[in-house]
């Protein structure tokens, strides 16, 4: 019989090492177990080609929570973040809207677009910065479970009530429009300047299955503020070394509590004896023991792979039957000979700074709208929206001296195709999010050294995610919060006494509930 | 006391204006109702008529068509689908396209029903006030919190979660049949510049669904406004559209547009949407309420109109939305400006008159649409009248941002406006279109 440990941690991506690295900090014994050679999940760095190392799927941080960064100490684990500083679209007419870290700067350039937007953009920055602020704490909140009469959950419901209406008429009444409109329709109410508003509403519609124009994506403009709150147009980063090196510093810091975290070991089971948790069957057939099991996995994979369905209730099991997933996204990985020159701004601005930070494929709204349309009925965008960043511009040491990385974060591209994912379709997607960059950049395609295409398809397959879903579940309304992943049971809880969830689809507070709760729950 | 003849003046001689006007009449004031149409709107009224309306108005003279079946859907493979208001006999009838779906069925109209009855209680009271510190206020809002409680943790659980949602998703999570979903979703779609696939299109289909029995999908049809014309009480002019005055912030009357008249009174209560009557009065307003009136979405994208038939159709209420991808294509024109190449269209008979729903229209001329109908319903289209709404029939549309406390402007939920004395009353306001005479009546509460 092998050694017992408190807690085993399925999965090493960051959401279970984070977890890990709290518990091993309030002395519990930890194993993570990670299937693939490497921890991170979807967050690692690949040298795909000789000398070329990408982000292969998430390229920028932004939602790590400070509190963690500073608890674990990540940055003498080897974390350090380089600031993107700007973000540029490329317009149809060949004129670009730039966002740059300097906020006058950035007036300036609104200004050359329209002169009220510019008035405009200082009022909605101020808004959406204290909005972000006003959501963060309900996010790191246990969400309460309204149809229950524990005074528990009673009191947690009247404090939210209380935070609610201490926002103040005005504020609830921006979060009620912010969780309920379009980005669209949001915009509108404050600017005309359409680039402007494709490229805002554009970080509305990451990672839904939703178009500018489809209710509910203005919340997750908001979502994606959050890493914004020091007024910057962008403050999204990069992590020296990629988004690999975010889980190698979280890993060595979980190691530094003492929590063991072992590769190339995948669980096919959580053993449950009782109604309790009592530890994992790896793929190899062997079992390992532990008085609680924590899931970072995806709901999908937590209940219905790795449980019996006998040990959960069917109401439950249809709840987590129905969540939805539809990724949306895809990701091409280029290495570059050289650097592509975009017909907006040839020189690549002063210091090649274009280059230096996110470029921003949303021209128009409608354009964006139409990229959505096409995935709406099960094809992917033939000019798809994307964001697009060259980390060797960055960090150096991403690719040979000289040459470039170029990562390309690609919307819509459904993981229900009509007809399924082929080889021939991936190329197929390949090319049109290449020709697209082509259009706006002639001459990119000679420069291209190899590219990587990669769908939700294999997004899925590589890194478990369920049907690629880079949020583990969508972010849509009616799956946020207590709803998140089955309605009554958002509490990190699940029906398996001693097995819990931890990981994004758990909102973002599962990384608190490791930080808080998380350590007391496990160890009564 | 001002020395004008009226007490009040209402704008409008539509279902709201009518019966706010009555029931101010009926708290002893001296009412005007002013209208800018000639001849009396011989269309029929969509949507629940509040009982407790009639009853309070003491109006017997209404007739409520309840047509059974309710609805009947032309199927691709020939034949049709017939929904009755008998559930067993609807799920019967369902039976013969999917034996799932009508296993369904009744479960369906059920819960549908119980969240709908949610609404409808919300519905006949000025919208709860969030903000307010009032004790009457916040024990009325925790006897709504217990009465949704006590339905049951199935009934919290589904308006968290129906509410936000899309019809589509609430559709495919409980059916399979194109022909069952494009005619339940159609519903969810009314009267707004939204697709099937839109969040918040759950709740609009619940929102239609307030007053009907369960497993009814249509709102009633009526001539509720006719029969408040008949009653007496209140003195109507008609044929001159009145604008509201204002000095000081504060109403002092109308002004008619084709004689010039002025007509005073200390309280004005307009029915017509929420931004034509207080545009002409925008010098008044502060910067930001004014902000907030322009940036109410009221989007155009119903036409309406009549059809001419040689004798009167089989059906009471025919639809023609085959699929839900088929409503999406149809919204999908309408996003980018366009009349849908395949629009939806309902028909719908009321006694004598048949009456045709299409949506969505465009944002600019409409020279095709009547083919386009036609060809839908087979029908010339010569037989066709029909009149584009370039605004929103509903004054505002009925998006989750803009109900209860936000309609018809987030913080001026109560009918009242920062114009002293002047109030509103239409479907612009709480609870919104297609609940002929709530609004009225909730105004005139809110203001005596």
């Amino acid at each position: 019989m092998s050694k017992r440990y408190d807690v085993i941690v399925i999965g090493g991506g960051h959401n279970g090492l984070v977890t890990a690295a709290y518990l091993a900090r309030a002395g519990k014994s930890v194993l993570v177990l990670e299937k693939r050679p490497r921890v991170g999940g979807a967050a690692v760095t690949e040298e795909i080609f000789p000398g070329f190392k990408f982000s292969m799927f998430s390229y920028v941080v932004s939602l790590l929570r400070p509190e963690i960064i500073r608890d674990l100490n990540l940055p003498r684990h080897g974390l350090h973040i380089l600031p993107l500083e700007s973000t540029v679209t490329p317009m149809e007419n060949g004129d670009y809207l730039a966002g740059w870290a300097d906020h006058d700067e950035t007036r300036r350039e609104l200004y050359r677009h329209s002169p009220r937007d510019a008035e405009a953009y200082d009022e909605y920055g101020r808004l959406m910065h204290f909005m972000a602020q006003a959501v963060k704490p309900i996010l790191s909140m246990v969400p309460p479970d309204p149809t229950s009469f524990a005074p528990g959950d009673l009191a947690a419901l009247l404090k939210l009530g209380r935070h609610f209406r201490g926002l103040g008429a005005e504020r609830l009444h921006a979060l009620v429009k912010l969780m309920t409109m379009s980005s669209a329709d949001f915009l509108d109410e404050w600017f005309e300047t359409d680039v402007l508003k494709a490229t805002k509403s554009a970080s509305g519609i990451i990672g839904t299955f939703l178009g500018p124009r489809s209710p509910g994506t203005a919340y997750v403009l908001l979502h994606h503020y959050m890493g914004e709150l020091d007024g910057v147009f962008r403050a999204w980063g990069f992590a020296k070394g990629g988004t690999g090196a975010v889980s190698e510093a979280i890993a060595s810091a979980a190691r530094g509590f003492g929590a063991e975290v072992r590769c190339d070991t995948g669980v096919s089971k959580v053993l449950v004896k009782g109604g309790n948790a009592a530890g994992v069957v790896l793929e190899n057939g062997d079992e390992l023991a532990a008085g609680t099991v924590v899931s970072s996995l995806d709901p999908r994979r937590s209940f219905l792979q790795l449980l019996d369905p006998s040990h959960l209730p069917d109401e439950f099991l249809s709840d987590i039957r129905r969540f939805k997933f539809r990724g949306s996204s895809g990701k091409v990985n280029i290495a570059l000979d050289s650097l592509p020159v975009f017909t907006c701004m040839p020189d690549g601005g002063p210091g090649g700074r274009l280059h230096r930070g996110a470029v921003s494929i949303s021209p128009s709204l409608e354009y964006v709208e139409r990229a959505y349309d096409e995935a709406k009925y099960g094809e992917f965008s033939r000019r798809p929206y994307m964001d697009i960043v060259f980390p060797s511009m960055i960090d150096p040491g991403m690719a040979p001296p000289g040459k470039h990385v170029m990562s390309i974060f690609v919307q819509y591209a459904p993981y229900h195709l009509n007809g399924g994912w082929t080889d021939a379709k991936r190329e197929a997607f390949g090319d049109a999010v290449v020709n697209t960059v082509e259009s706006f950049a002639p001459g990119f395609k000679s420069k291209i050294l190899h590219r990587q295409v990669i769908t939700p398809l294999d997004i899925e397959r590589i890194t478990g995610l369920s049907e690629g879903n880079i949020f583990a579940g969508e972010l849509a309304l009616h799956q946020l919060f207590f709803l998140r992943p089955a309605p009554g049971w958002a509490k990190f809880a699940t029906p398996v006494h001693g097995y819990y969830q931890a990981g994004p689809a758990r909102t973002r507070a599962a990384e608190s509930w490791a930080r808080r709760g998380g350590s007391r729950r496990c160890a009564s | 006391m001002s020395d004008s003849r009226y007490d009040a003046i209402v704008i409008g001689a539509g279902a709201n204006g009518l019966a706010g006007a009555h029931y101010l009449a009926r708290a002893g004031k001296r009412v005007l109702v002013v209208e800018q149409h000639e001849a009396i709107d011989q269309s029929a009224d969509i949507g629940w008529v509040p009982p407790r309306v009639l009853r309070e108005l003491g109006v017997n003279t209404v007739n409520i068509e309840a047509p059974d079946p309710w609805l009947t859907v032309p199927l691709a493979a020939g034949g049709t689908l017939e929904l009755s208001r008998d559930v067993a006999k609807s799920a019967e009838a369902i039976r013969r396209i999917s034996p799932a779906d009508a296993a369904k069925w009744p479960e369906f109209s059920a819960r549908m029903h119980t969240l709908a009855s949610v609404l409808e209680r919300l519905y006949l009271a000025p919208p709860p006030d969030i903000e307010t510190r009032n004790v009457r206020e916040l024990a009325r809002i925790g006897a709504l919190g217990l009465y949704v409680r006590r339905l049951g943790k199935q009934a919290v659980i589904d308006l968290a979660r129906i509410l936000p949602m899309s019809i589509a998703e609430l559709l495919d999570d409980w059916f399979e049949s194109d022909a069952l979903k494009g005619a339940l979703g159609a519903l969810g779609i009314w009267h707004l510049k939204q697709g099937p696939r839109g969040g918040g299109t759950a709740f609009n289909f619940l929102h239609h669904h307030v007053g009907s029995p369960a497993g009814v999908f249509r709102p009633a049809r009526s001539n509720v406004t006719q029969a408040l014309q008949a009653l007496q009480g209140v003195e109507v002019r008609r044929g001159q559209r009145g604008t509201v005055l204002a000095k000081n912030g504060r109403a002092t009357g109308v002004v008619l547009d084709r004689s010039g008249e002025t007509i005073l009174a200390p309280l004005v209560v307009s029915s017509a949407d929420p931004r034509s009557t207080l545009e002409p009065i925008a010098i008044e307003l502060d910067p930001e309420f004014a902000w907030a009136v322009g940036n109410i979405k009221a989007r155009g994208v119903v036409a309406r109109g009549t059809l001419m038939l040689d004798r009167a159709p089989g059906y009471a209420t025919l639809c023609i939305a085959p699929s839900l991808d088929y409503l999406e294509h149809a919204y999908d024109d309408a996003k980018y400006g366009r009349d849908s190449a395949a629009p939806y269209v309902e028909v719908q008979r009321t006694g004598a008159r048949v009456e045709v729903h299409v949506q969505y229209i465009g944002t600019s001329g409409h020279p095709d649409l009547p083919a386009r109908v036609a060809q839908a319903l087979d029908v010339r289209s010569d037989q066709l009248q029909l009149q584009a709404a370039e605004q929103s029939l509903y004054h505002g549309e009925l998006t989750l941002d803009q109900i209860l406390f936000m309609r018809p402007v987030p913080g001026w939920s109560r009918y009242r406006t920062p114009i002293e004395g002047l109030y509103l009353c239409g479907s612009g306001t709480h609870p919104g279109g297609g609940i002929p005479g709530a609004a009225g009546r909730n105004a005139a509460r809110e203001i005596v």
